[in-house]
């Protein structure tokens, strides 16, 4: 084949230009970290690509719904241990005051102070957190006892459900139904009632000790309940996290640069391309003309 | 006997002949690097010796050698090289414009990336999230309100870029169509001062370089097919002729004739619109210089594979059957599709929950999110967020409830799910998600496909250039040691001419004084 100048200009030029594609190529992986800029560079890894984001965000978004989750249990659980207390001191008062030995005043502070006790309990049912009723169902916008100690909304206790988990919702709030229903505030007031009342005697109190105790058995039942949906919350919340690494695992073996190898790629095509400069600067300069003079 | 003066003729012609042969050297290092020029070559031949054969013939011993000619003045050239290199150019022409179609698709696409439609559309979906654990809250609200504004806004932006990039397709189309035309009158004028020249005896290779250089041009744009033409009179045998040039198919039969070398005339190619729909439905070839545009043809068989094909190819056509295809109304098309089935399926879901509301029982229900598209077709750049939930108490109107409470965000866990719901697409039934993927997967195969063809055209395009080269091109060191070749050649006829002038010194001049 015959050789010429042009040719070899050309090939060089060609060569030089395709040695730069190269070096910008590992340029653009060192800069972005990423194997692939744009999805022609490698289809597969960039639909993977895709997915693996959308799973990522998903997980970050469980994480996030996660911490909501504890916020509504804890307090929840708060509020019952506190509810739960403050039965206890109503059972006490009620002990105390059933042994009939109390006059009528001592019976009458007794009776203010379950009174205080009761309006707490109002309180407690009306728990606020970050502005929301937590035990008024869905409606927690309004408070679900009024200050006279009326269940607004007696059959309200629709579940608030968050999602935690692909596909898994989760029951965050209590059965206020049960924790605090009518026939809580009703008893209460019935036995501050019948403490006012002089010519109760301390069998008809003692009748209370019952319905107090029942009042204290479903509080700790659904403190006990949530304790348990909480053991499957802390799952899921185990769960998520590991999810999350595995999540940006995948994501990072699917597209990003392995830095030492891109990294001995430049180098390689550096040296390849200062031959081919050196290469060109030999074979362009001489022709037959600078030879005869 | 021949004459006295033979040899000073003999060394004349060799004088002659080497100039001549030292100007065509003079003519190749000036083209050195004069793209598209092939090296010339002085082919000399014998003179006619002394005595020619003949019955009146003088009775002299021995033929006697009369010097040399320039005959003719050829171009190195090897046509088969040429037709390889328009082969490989077409394809090269055809892959390289998709390949650029494409790479501008996957720009606009932008994926995978944080800033794609995906990527906005899993934040939408956070946001329904976000909802649908704080129903009550106007900020969780404004999010969804601000990323559902964002992610019809990604829908838009998408639309209308790919659009725009179209359009400019189209402008490419024309301006090729143009490119073609004006190649083919300008062969068409060479062709005409060719078919003038070549019947006086000559070669004119400036022209020939100048006509394949054009249509090399030419073959990047379109398949086209060259057959020499003679051009009679006292043509040499050597010489090329006019070219005739057709526009050739996929399958190698051709659709029509760009430049007629018999007639000296030709036609001029149009990509029509004719329904003005935006898409290209058929071609029509017109006369030069006539007015009445020439019969229309189907566009299906317009499948000549250059650059203007991939140009075609990339805005869009429509066959006789009213079939649509092309790189980017398909996208556009798949794009719009999932806006549509997005927007009325997110419609359905939110029209049947409950808004934020102070009225007892809650009456705030019904509302759109996305105002309601009534086709697919241009979907995407419609979608916009209705008035229910951007006007005022537009906030409220937000439906993340389904018992119409504040608490409940079941009906925004419900929007949220849509994201997982199957629907019927054309292409078959999945989620928006893993449709989305299948578009950007496709564009992606294809582009990397149209990438690759591309490279191998031209490695090859180049190789057959190169070979093309090692024929046709000038090296310098060549020419410097033919005109080193030449220039003795040169001197010694002159030193021959000198060797005879004293011969012919010696007999007049120098001879004895008989007679006298």
């Amino acid at each position: 084949m015959r050789v010429t100048q042009s040719m070899l200009t050309g090939n060089m030029l060609r060569n030089l230009s395709q040695s730069y594609q190269r070096m910008g190529k590992y340029q653009d992986q060192l800069s972005t970290g990423k194997r692939i800029t744009k999805p022609s560079d490698d289809p597969v890894v960039a639909m993977k690509g895709m997915e693996y984001r959308t799973d990522l965000t998903e997980v970050e978004q469980f994480k996030r719904n996660l911490s909501e989750v504890n916020s509504w249990m804890e307090n929840s659980d708060a509020a019952l241990d506190e509810a739960g207390q403050v039965l206890h001191r109503v059972r006490e008062l009620t002990v105390q005051a059933s042994n009939g030995t109390y006059e009528d005043s001592q019976r009458g502070a007794i009776a203010d102070e379950i009174g205080q006790l009761r309006d707490h309990l109002i309180n407690i049912a009306n728990t606020k957190v970050a502005g929301k009723y937590i035990f008024n169902g869905t409606d927690t916008t309004n408070a679900p006892v009024n200050a006279d100690g009326i269940v607004v909304r007696p059959n309200g206790t629709e579940a608030i459900k968050i999602e935690v988990s692909k596909g898994i919702k989760l029951k965050v709030n209590i059965d206020e139904d049960k924790a605090f229903s009518q026939d809580l505030f009703d008893d209460l007031q019935g036995l501050v009632d019948e403490l006012n009342n002089a010519g109760s005697s301390g069998e008809q109190l003692n009748a209370f000790i019952g319905k107090v105790d029942s009042h204290l058995d479903e509080v700790v039942s659904e403190r006990a309940e949530l304790g348990a949906r909480y053991n499957r919350v802390e799952m899921v919340q185990d769960r998520v996290a590991e999810q999350e690494v595995i999540a940006n695992r995948i994501l990072s073996d699917n597209e990003d640069a392995d830095m030492e190898r891109v990294i001995i790629d430049l180098k390689t095509q550096e040296s390849v391309h200062r031959a081919a400069l050196a290469a060109g600067a030999r074979i362009i300069q001489p022709t037959l003309m600078d030879f005869l003079r | 006997m021949s004459s006295t003066f033979h040899g000073l003729e003999t060394s004349l012609r060799g004088l002659r002949t080497h100039q001549s042969a030292l100007n065509t050297t003079g003519h190749n290092i000036s083209n050195a690097s004069t793209p598209g020029y092939s090296r010339q070559r002085v082919n000399f031949s014998q003179t006619e010796p002394y005595p020619a054969a003949a019955r009146n013939r003088p009775q002299v011993p021995g033929q006697m050698g009369t010097g040399v000619e320039a005959g003719t003045v050829q171009r190195v050239r090897e046509s088969f090289l040429d037709l390889q290199f328009r082969g490989e150019n077409t394809k090269s022409g055809y892959w390289a414009s998709r390949s650029d179609a494409l790479q501008k698709m996957e720009e606009v696409m932008n994926e995978p990336s944080d800033h794609g439609l995906a990527k906005t559309m899993d934040r939408f979906w956070q946001s329904l999230q976000d909802l649908a654990v704080n129903p009550e809250d106007s900020g969780a609200r404004s999010v969804v309100r601000q990323r559902g504004i964002a992610l019809a806004e990604t829908f838009n932006y998408l639309s209308s870029s790919l659009n725009s990039i179209r359009d400019d397709f189209k402008t490419q189309i024309d301006v090729t169509a143009k490119e073609i035309n004006s190649i083919a009158e300008q062969i068409n004028d060479i062709n005409k001062q060719i078919g003038e020249i070549e019947p006086h005896g000559y070669l004119t290779n400036d022209l020939y370089d100048k006509r394949d250089a054009l249509v090399d041009r030419l073959s990047e744009l379109a398949n086209v097919k060259v057959t020499a033409v003679g051009s009679g009179g006292q043509s040499l045998d050597i010489a090329e002729g006019k070219y005739t040039i057709e526009l050739m198919d996929a399958s190698g039969n051709s659709i029509g004739t760009l430049v007629d070398g018999a007639n000296l005339t030709g036609n001029t190619l149009e990509i029509l619109d004719s329904d003005s729909n935006g898409l290209m439905d058929s071609f029509a070839l017109t006369p030069f210089g006539s007015n009445t545009q020439g019969p229309a043809t189907p566009i299906e068989n317009f499948t000549s594979k250059g650059k203007l094909l991939g140009l075609i190819e990339s805005y869009g056509k429509e066959d006789t059957g009213g079939n649509v295809s092309g790189i980017y109304p398909e996208m556009l098309s798949k794009v719009d599709e999932m806006a549509y089935q997005f927007a009325t399926e997110f419609n359905n879901v939110h029209e049947s929950g409950y808004g934020l509301s102070s009225t007892s029982p809650n009456t705030n229900t019904g509302k759109k999110f996305f105002d309601e598209l009534t086709s697919t077709q241009g979907a995407a750049s419609q979608i916009k967020l209705h008035s229910d939930v951007t006007g005022a108490n537009g906030l409220n109107n937000i439906a993340a409830s389904t018992d119409g409470n504040a608490g409940d965000g079941s009906n925004a866990l419900a929007l949220g799910e849509v994201k997982d719901e199957t629907f019927t697409f054309s292409s078959g039934d999945s989620t928006l998600q893993s449709f989305y993927e299948g578009i950007i997967g496709e564009m992606a195969v294809d582009a990397q496909q149209a990438n690759r063809l591309m490279d191998n055209s031209n490695t090859l395009k180049q190789s057959v250039e190169e070979r093309r080269q090692s024929v046709s091109g000038v090296s310098l060191d060549e020419e410097m040691t033919k005109m080193m070749q030449f220039q003795h050649a040169y001197n010694a006829a002159a030193r021959n001419i000198t060797s005879i002038d004293e011969m012919l010194d010696r007999i007049i001049n120098g001879m004895g004084r008989v007679g006298r």
